[in-house]
Order: C-alpha cells, then sequence, then structure tokens
C-alpha cells in the first residue's frame, strides 16, 4: 500500500449498503448480515481510514473477531463459517455503511492481523514451477488431436445437415465434449456443452451455425503457424491453455491508470463459480478480472461497483486484451463516475473488438447521457444515435433512479442487447443490477 | 447477393447438409480446406462475425422514451435515515419497524429516495402491506406516483394520492376497492357529493358492494347521512343493514336514536346513589331492523357466557345517544361512572366489588360500563371517554377502555391512558388495555408502563412473568423514540430474573429505533 493519496474516513467514502451486499457470496449471506448488522450484536466496534473491525456476539461464550480490510479490500473473522465474506463481516460493513461505526484506534486483534496482512502482501511473488517440457509437449500433442476430432465432427454435421439436430439429444454434444475433456482441451468442451440447449430456442438454426462456423473459424486459427502473437494467444486461451497468473505479472502487458469498476456478475461454470469484474480506465480502456470459487465458497472480494481504483493492470496476452490482473493498487477505491459514450460508440467499440477477435460474445461498455425507454414489457435504452434493448430484471429501480432524465449505464454489450450493470444519475446515485 | 441474403443461403445450406446443397462462393472467405462442408463453415465464419457486429439487435416498433418525472415537492430522508430503510427492506420478515420508519417520514413530510421506491411500492402490494398503503402514498413522493402511472403493479397508489388520472372513470369502471378508495376520498372532501354518486347507483350495485361502499360513510358522516341510512336499514343485504344501523348508532341527534334511547331508559334507571338495571324480556323485529340482532355478537365472548338477554341489554345501551342519560339519570358522567350497578333481577343488593352476589353485580357494573364505553367510542364523545378512563370497569373487555384513548385530543391521551393504566393490576389486562392505545407514548403515560414493566421484570410471581415478553413487545414499538435511550439505559441496568434475553432484546430495539429517529431528524 505506497501512497493513500486520498483523504480518509470522510463520509463519501465509505461503502454504500449497496455495495457491502454486493460482497455476499449468496443471497443468504445478505438476509443474514442484515439481522447481525444491530449495533447491540456488538462491541468494540471501530474503524480507521483502511479497516474496519469489531467483536459480534454469536452462539458461544465468546464473541466473533471480525475485521475488513478496506484497501484490498480483504475479510477476516474468527467464526466458523464457509462462506466468505462471513454474515459478520458483512454486517460489520453495513454498520460502518450506516455511520454507526466510530472512528478510533485499532483494536490489537486487529491491528495484528491487519499488519501481518501487509507484510505478506509485500512479500515478493513465489516463483514460478518450472514446467516440465515433456508434459506440454503431450499436452499440446492431445490438444491438436481434439481440435482434429472437433474439425471432423462440425463438418460431419454440416454434411448429414443441421435439420435433425432439432430432435437431438443431448448425447450428440456430450460425447464429443467427453473427447474434449480427454484431449485436455477443457474450455472448449464447456463451450460445445452449451451448444445443446441451443436448438431448443427459438431462431435456432441461426444460432447453431455461427456457434459452429465460429468454433471452426478456431479449429483453422489453431492449426495456422503464421499468426500474429496476440492472436496466437487469444486463440490457444480460447482452446483451453491458461497463462499462469505468475507470468502474467511477470511479463503481461502493463497500464497504471484510474480504473472505473463498471459492474460485477456471477455465474457458475463447469461446477465453478465464475466472477467477472469489468474495468474500463478513465481513457475508456476496458479489462476482465476473473474471480473463481469452488461451490460453497464465496468468490474473492472484488472492488465496488461504481468505484474508481488508482493501480496498475496487467493484461493477459491476447488480439484484445481484456483479462487482467491487479498488479498493484495504490490507495482504495473511491466513488466515481466512469466515462463513457453514445449508443453508436459502444456498437463501434464491440465492432472493433470483434474485428480483432471475432469470438467475443461481449463487451463492456458504457453509455453516457441516455434515456430509458420501454415499449410494454421490452426496456430499452436511447439516445440520438440509437436505440438498444436493456438485458435486466431490474428496470423499474433503474427508472425510478433515472425519473426520465439521461443517465449513464454501465454493461456487457452483446449482440442481443445490453447486459446492465449499473446505472448512476447525477443526483440520485447508483443502482447496481 | 446482399449479406443477408448470403447468410440465409448457407443456414439453409447447412440445415440441409452439403450432400444436398452447397452454398454460393463467398470471395472473401478463407482458402478452402477441406471439403464442401468445411467450406461452408469457413464462409458461414466470415459473414457470422460480420452480423454480430453489424446487425442492431431488435428493438420494438413502439419504444417510448420515459417522460419526464414532475419535480418534487418534499424533500428526500437523509442519507443515513436512507441507509436504513434499505436495510429494513431487505431483512427478511415483516419488521414493525418498516412502518414506523415510514410513518415517521410521513409525519415530517419527508419523501424515500427513488432507488427505493420500487422496494417501498412493492410493500403495499398485497396482504400483510396494505394497511401501509396511505402512508406509502405520502412518502413516495411525486415521483412514486410518477411510477405508479407507469406501472400496473402499483396502480393502488393512485387512489391515495388524488393523482387518479379520471377519477369519475374510477367509479365508473374502476375495481369494487378503486371504487371504495374512491368513495372514500370523496367522503373525505365532499360527503354529500358522495352521497349522491352513491345514489345514482345504489339500487344497480349488488349487495356486496353496496355493503363495501356503505362503509365508507364512516368517514365524514353527519345528520344529512340520516334518511339515506334510516332507508338502508331496509335493505336487502344482511351487512348492508348491519352498516346502516352501525353508523346511525355513531350519530346522535336521529330518528334511530330517540327509537334506542326510548328503549334504554327502560333498561336502566337510578335508584338514589345506585343505577339499576333492567334486562329486556323480549326481542321483536323492530330491534332487529334497528341492528340488534336475537343473538348479539359480544354473547359468546370465551369463557364468559354474557347471555342473549344481557346481549340485548349491551347492544341499546350501546346505541343509544349518550346524551340520553344526564336528562334520564339527573347525574353528570363523572358522577354516572362512579354509582355502584345491580341487575334488577338480584334485588337491591348495593355491591360494587366483591360481596356476597358479586359475580352478578360485577356483571351488571359490565353491562353498563362496557356499553358506554362502546357509546363513547363510537359517537367519539370525549367527556364521556374521559370519565370512562378514570372510573369504568375495564376488566371485561379491556381493548375498548384502551380505544377509548383515541376519542380524545392527541394532547389529552397519554394523561388520560396513565390514569386507567394506574388503576390496573393485573398485568396481562394492563396489556390488552395497552394494545389498543396508539404510539408514541410518552409523557405520563409512557413513566407509568416503564415503571409496571419495571415491578414486572423483578417480581417473582410466575403468572405475571408471562405478561413480561408481551409488555415488552409494547413498549418495544409504542414508546416515544424520543425516550428510548433513557429507557434502553433504565432497562440495561434491570435485573429481571429469567428474563434476561428479553430484556437485552428489549434494550436492543429501544436504542436501534432511538437512532433511527435521529437520522430522520438530524
Amino acid at each position: 500500500m505506497s501512497d493513500a493519496g486520498a483523504s480518509f474516513g470522510s463520509v463519501s467514502e465509505r461503502w454504500s449498503s449497496e455495495h457491502v451486499r454486493g460482497l455476499a457470496p449468496d443471497a443468504a449471506s445478505a438476509k443474514a448480515a442484515a439481522t447481525v448488522a444491530k449495533p447491540a450484536k456488538w462491541s468494540g466496534l471501530g474503524c480507521d481510514g483502511e479497516a474496519v473491525w469489531g467483536e459480534c456476539q454469536g452462539s458461544g461464550q465468546r464473541g466473533y473477531q471480525a475485521c475488513a480490510d478496506l484497501t484490498e479490500p480483504a475479510y477476516r473473522c474468527s467464526c466458523p463459517s464457509r462462506k466468505f465474506p462471513c454474515k459478520h463481516v458483512l454486517g460489520l460493513l453495513l454498520l460502518w455503511s450506516a455511520g454507526t461505526v466510530p472512528e478510533g484506534g485499532r483494536a490489537p486483534w486487529a491491528a495484528e492481523w491487519l499488519d501481518r496482512r501487509r507484510e505478506r502482501t509485500a512479500a515478493a511473488p513465489a516463483k514460478p514451477k518450472a514446467a516440465d517440457p515433456k508434459t506440454a509437449e503431450r499436452r499440446e500433442a492431445r490438444v491438436a488431436a481434439g481440435l482434429d476430432d472437433l474439425d471432423r465432427w462440425l463438418c460431419d454435421q454440416v454434411a448429414q445437415g443441421l435439420a435433425a439436430t432439432e430432435s437431438a439429444p443431448y448425447r450428440l454434444w456430450d460425447d464429443l465434449a467427453r473427447r474434449l475433456v480427454d484431449a485436455q482441451a477443457g474450455a472448449l468442451a464447456g463451450q460445445v456443452r452449451s451448444l445443446a440447449a441451443l436448438p431448443r430456442r427459438p431462431g435456432w438454426p441461426d444460432e447453431l451455425l455461427t456457434e459452429y462456423a465460429l468454433l471452426r473459424l478456431l479449429t483453422r486459427a489453431a492449426r495456422r503457424p503464421d499468426l500474429p502473437t496476440g492472436l496466437r494467444a487469444t486463440v490457444r486461451s480460447r482452446t483451453g491453455f491458461t497463462v499462469p497468473q505468475e507470468e502474467v505479472l511477470a511479463s503481461g502487458e502493463r497500464v497504471r491508470g484510474r480504473w472505473h469498476v463498471l459492474g460485477t456478475r456471477s455465474s457458475e461454470q463447469e461446477q465453478l463459480t465464475v466472477r467477472r469484474t469489468w474495468l474500463a480506465s478513465q481513457e475508456g480502456r476496458p479489462a476482465l478480472l476473473l474471480a473463481f470459487a469452488a461451490p460453497g465458497r464465496a468468490v474473492e472480494p472484488a472492488p465496488p461497483t461504481g468505484t474508481a481504483l488508482d493501480a496498475e493492470l496487467a493484461f493477459y496476452p491476447g488480439a484484445a486484451p481484456l483479462r487482467a490482473v491487479v498488479a498493484e493498487q495504490h490507495g482504495v477505491p473511491v466513488p466515481a463516475l466512469p466515462p463513457g459514450g453514445t449508443v453508436a460508440d459502444a456498437r463501434a467499440a464491440f465492432a472493433a473488438a470483434l474485428a480483432a477477435e471475432p469470438w467475443l460474445d461481449a463487451w463492456p461498455v458504457v453509455l453516457t447521457g441516455v434515456h430509458l425507454a420501454r415499449s410494454a414489457d421490452n426496456p430499452c435504452a436511447q439516445d440520438a444515435t440509437g436505440t438498444v434493448p436493456l438485458r435486466t430484471a431490474d428496470f423499474w429501480r433503474l427508472a425510478a433512479v433515472s425519473g426520465g432524465e439521461p443517465v449513464t449505464l454501465t454493461g456487457e454489450w452483446t449482440p442481443q442487447g445490453l447486459t446492465v450493470l449499473a446505472c448512476h444519475h447525477p443526483t440520485e446515485g447508483t443502482v447496481i443490477v | 447477393m446482399t449479406r443477408e441474403n448470403a447468410w440465409d443461403d448457407h443456414v439453409g445450406a447447412a440445415l440441409l447438409g452439403t450432400g444436398r446443397r452447397t452454398p454460393a462462393p463467398l470471395p472473401e472467405a478463407p482458402e478452402p480446406d477441406g471439403d464442401a462442408a468445411g467450406r461452408l463453415l469457413d464462409q458461414a465464419a466470415v459473414l457470422a462475425v460480420g452480423r454480430r457486429a453489424g446487425l442492431l439487435p431488435h428493438v420494438p416498433d413502439d419504444v417510448e422514451v420515459l417522460a419526464p418525472a414532475p419535480p418534487e415537492e418534499l424533500p428526500v430522508v437523509p442519507a443515513a435515515a436512507a441507509q436504513r430503510l434499505d436495510g429494513l427492506l431487505q431483512a427478511p420478515g415483516a419488521d414493525p419497524s418498516r412502518a414506523e420508519w415510514l410513518e415517521t417520514a410521513a409525519r415530517l413530510g419527508l419523501r424515500v429516495p427513488p432507488a427505493l421506491l420500487p422496494a417501498v411500492l412493492d410493500l403495499g402490494r398485497d396482504g400483510a402491506g396494505r394497511p401501509l398503503r396511505p402512508v406509502i402514498a405520502r412518502v413516495a413522493g411525486r415521483r412514486g406516483v410518477w411510477l405508479a402511472l407507469q406501472n400496473p403493479r402499483w396502480a393502488y397508489l393512485l387512489g391515495y394520492t388524488g393523482d387518479a388520472p379520471e377519477a369519475d372513470d374510477i367509479w365508473q369502471t374502476g375495481t369494487r376497492d378503486q371504487r371504495a378508495a374512491h368513495l372514500e376520498n370523496l367522503r373525505g372532501t365532499d360527503p354529500a357529493a358522495a352521497r349522491e354518486a352513491l345514489l345514482e347507483v345504489w339500487e344497480s350495485e349488488p349487495a356486496p358492494a353496496r355493503a363495501a361502499f356503505l362503509a365508507t360513510f364512516a368517514t365524514g358522516l353527519s345528520l344529512a347521512d340520516a334518511a339515506f341510512l334510516e332507508d338502508a336499514l331496509t335493505d336487502r343485504g344482511k351487512d348492508v343493514r348491519q352498516h346502516a344501523a352501525d353508523l346511525l348508532a355513531a350519530l346522535p341527534g336521529t330518528a334511530y336514536g330517540a327509537r334506542m334511547a326510548e328503549r334504554a331508559r327502560d333498561c336502566l334507571r337510578r335508584e338514589d346513589d345506585r343505577l339499576v338495571t333492567g334486562k329486556p324480556d323480549a326481542h321483536d323485529d323492530a330491534l332487529a331492523r334497528d341492528g340488534v340482532p336475537f343473538q348479539p355478537g359480544g354473547t359468546f365472548l370465551p369463557g364468559r357466557n354474557v347471555g342473549t338477554r344481557a346481549g340485548w341489554l349491551r347492544e341499546i345501551l350501546s346505541r343509544t345517544p349518550l346524551a340520553t342519560w344526564p336528562d334520564h339519570l339527573g347525574l353528570p358522567p363523572e358522577r354516572l361512572v362512579t354509582l355502584p350497578v345491580t341487575d334488577a333481577a338480584d334485588g337491591p343488593v348495593a355491591a360494587r366489588r366483591g360481596g356476597r352476589s358479586g359475580a352478578d353485580a360485577e356483571d351488571a357494573v359490565h353491562d353498563v360500563h362496557v356499553s358506554w364505553a362502546q357509546a363513547a367510542l363510537r359517537q367519539r364523545d370525549a367527556r364521556w371517554a374521559r370519565a370512562l378512563l378514570a372510573h369504568g370497569e375495564a376488566s371485561q373487555r379491556p381493548e375498548i377502555f384502551g380505544e377509548l384513548v383515541t376519542v380524545l385530543p392527541p394532547a389529552d391521551r397519554d394523561g388520560a391512558a396513565a390514569v386507567l393504566a394506574r388503576r390496573l393490576t393485573d398485568p396481562a389486562l394492563l396489556c390488552r388495555v395497552l394494545h389498543r392505545v396508539p404510539g408514541p407514548w410518552s409523557g405520563e403515560l409512557a413513566a407509568t408502563v416503564t415503571a409496571a414493566l419495571a415491578a414486572l421484570a423483578e417480581r417473582p410471581g410466575n403468572d405475571d412473568r408471562r405478561s413480561f415478553p408481551g409488555l415488552c413487545h409494547l413498549v418495544e414499538t409504542r414508546l416515544d423514540p424520543a425516550l428510548a435511550a433513557d429507557a434502553a439505559d433504565r432497562f440495561a441496568d434491570l435485573p429481571a430474573p429469567a428474563q434476561e434475553s428479553r430484556r437485552d432484546a428489549l434494550v436492543a430495539v429501544l436504542r436501534t429505533r432511538h437512532a433511527m429517529i435521529k437520522e430522520l431528524i438530524p
């Protein structure tokens, strides 16, 4: 934690309760946190610019010591819960966000943990394990064979005709997916398996041909020895080769800047919880932080939506580099409005990104000064340059905050419309979807 | 061929299979690598990426931008209060603090911030939240109405804010609830117009609708309604007849009141310094027509069978204009409520409490005092209410006496309720009375109740202990939040053997409420 330039402790820097609830690993934890967030249940509450701490009355004899490091952020609690952050930490943060936690000197146990954390963060990262070249070679060969298998399968499908697919059993894709797993091309296996749902939807022939064609594009690209470095990295990552984070930190492209947090979305993938946190720099460059967790475990915390942090990101290699890790963070996230553009700008940004990386299905955008609109139950956003359907179940919360005035929307631009992440109004504040 | 035609061509070929059909070659596709199927996929990839980048998502034709919301007139609640409400809305279950928050904000003339409006408006949508509707309407601001006009889910709001676009339309075409709400509003501003509107449709409405509409006459009730209500006493609908009789019973100075007074004078007389009741011997059609059924509701009170004849007596007395009594019995209400009461059938046993035939004498005094209390409640008679609170026998129907407090002007309520509370030594009775005394409690009442609670906490008696949680709950929810911090401090130090956890919960709730109100009034 080098230069923490912001002025600590002022009310404006407190996270809103909405931010805090956004940290909950699941809805049940968020509810439980609300019941814990009562001052009467706590003793020794305190906070300073970098941390909040307190002891919560638990069911046992001794209270649970909960502490949140606001700079990373990072959380700790002495309770046995496997949820992370647990309800005590969330409750503590809710109290803090409501302004009921007084400023004060750190409790000794909190100070100890925070200091130990600082030391650990400052310590040099472990050296990457040298990979066995033989293992790597074997894997290359296996994946190449898997891609050939996939290519043959795709061509067979199209040669026979996709019409029969409408009533095909899931086995059709499952068998292929299993073979891809055996071929150590796991990333493709998941994608193939998810195709099984397509023929059950209206307009499926267009969708299915699109997906098959893009997979074919990938198998052909993978065979080409002459791809530019970035595109080569993209193709490798899409076929399941991962770049170790240490390597990214050591040699990835570094960008220091003011990174706005556009929003987060969690999804279940292959029995993993995946959380995507979309960022955009002050200059409009997007970035994606990915976090994974096993079922029942919480994903590591992300900076809250609607804030900006001064940080240096290290980007994974790619044709349209998007995925990144935070290499260095300077100070705490502070509330800020992300800079954005028009509907046409967003469309152009997505098109440009696709031109660089044709397999993209979503691209983070910020729409500034758009009006909310609707036709019956179809919500949209509109400005002078165009209209885009909104994919959100929370339209009325956005509408309430907008009051018919222009708002800033952040979201994932997809070919079907904008999946809304957050809505900002200059005076009414932020709604996180 | 356009790009979109080319795409359709590829989809068609892919569906049929390249064995049967191949699409036209695409010049910009990469060098062929493999068979016809491979070529189709290569070409489709070029087209698909182009489509993803260039095709506009489907947008319905009739999309309309949301019209600007009108500017707000009320100030918004402070930020800390908004955060508190947000937490209350997220918390599971129906927390009574939600209602208090909303009511306090409404009383202070504040509105909720727009971001919370959808959740607040959803609160009032059904079941448990219905009673909150009027207060939601007051804190929703212009933005709430703006939302309700666009989202039918919240249309109920429009009935409370006078923003219903065409009030007349609602009366003509609305649902029964909407029409009743409309009529109730109109009764508040122009009772005569409401009566005229109802008269126009009276004959054509079904009985349940007539009953629902007639019930709104409790608002703005006056002698001008008497003739209409008198007619309604012979309505085909049973509920309509009952509503009409109950409304007339609240309206002294009518023919109905004169008929009841005539019956009542036969039922109660004064012999020197005591009152003597005479239960009616028979029930007739005229009595039924005036709203006294053969089996009055109160006659089956659990645990105490009042008896059919006593039931008639109570109904008659409680429907008689209170002004009848000082004339007929020759004493002012303050004296009348102190006189012992006996039943004529028991002979001259002048015992108000205890004594040989104590039970019967108690019944007689209950018959009279409960009926008077009911009458004072119906006729909103503050003088009688005050007299009964000070001396009335409340132990049989304590709820009615608790409710009597609402007849008094707000400034007098705490004092009068305290007088009643101090007379009640049984904590269970005290709970039942206090349950009906609206908050916030302050002044003498707050002092009396907190003292009672403190005494109860320390008392060893097992029976009393059972009342402790009930009284705690009442204090938690009704005590004036301005006193909450002090009360919390007092209770926190109170020895409460075997009740510590309930006491601690009480202290915690009081502290939270104190904080909650302080957030609203910074």
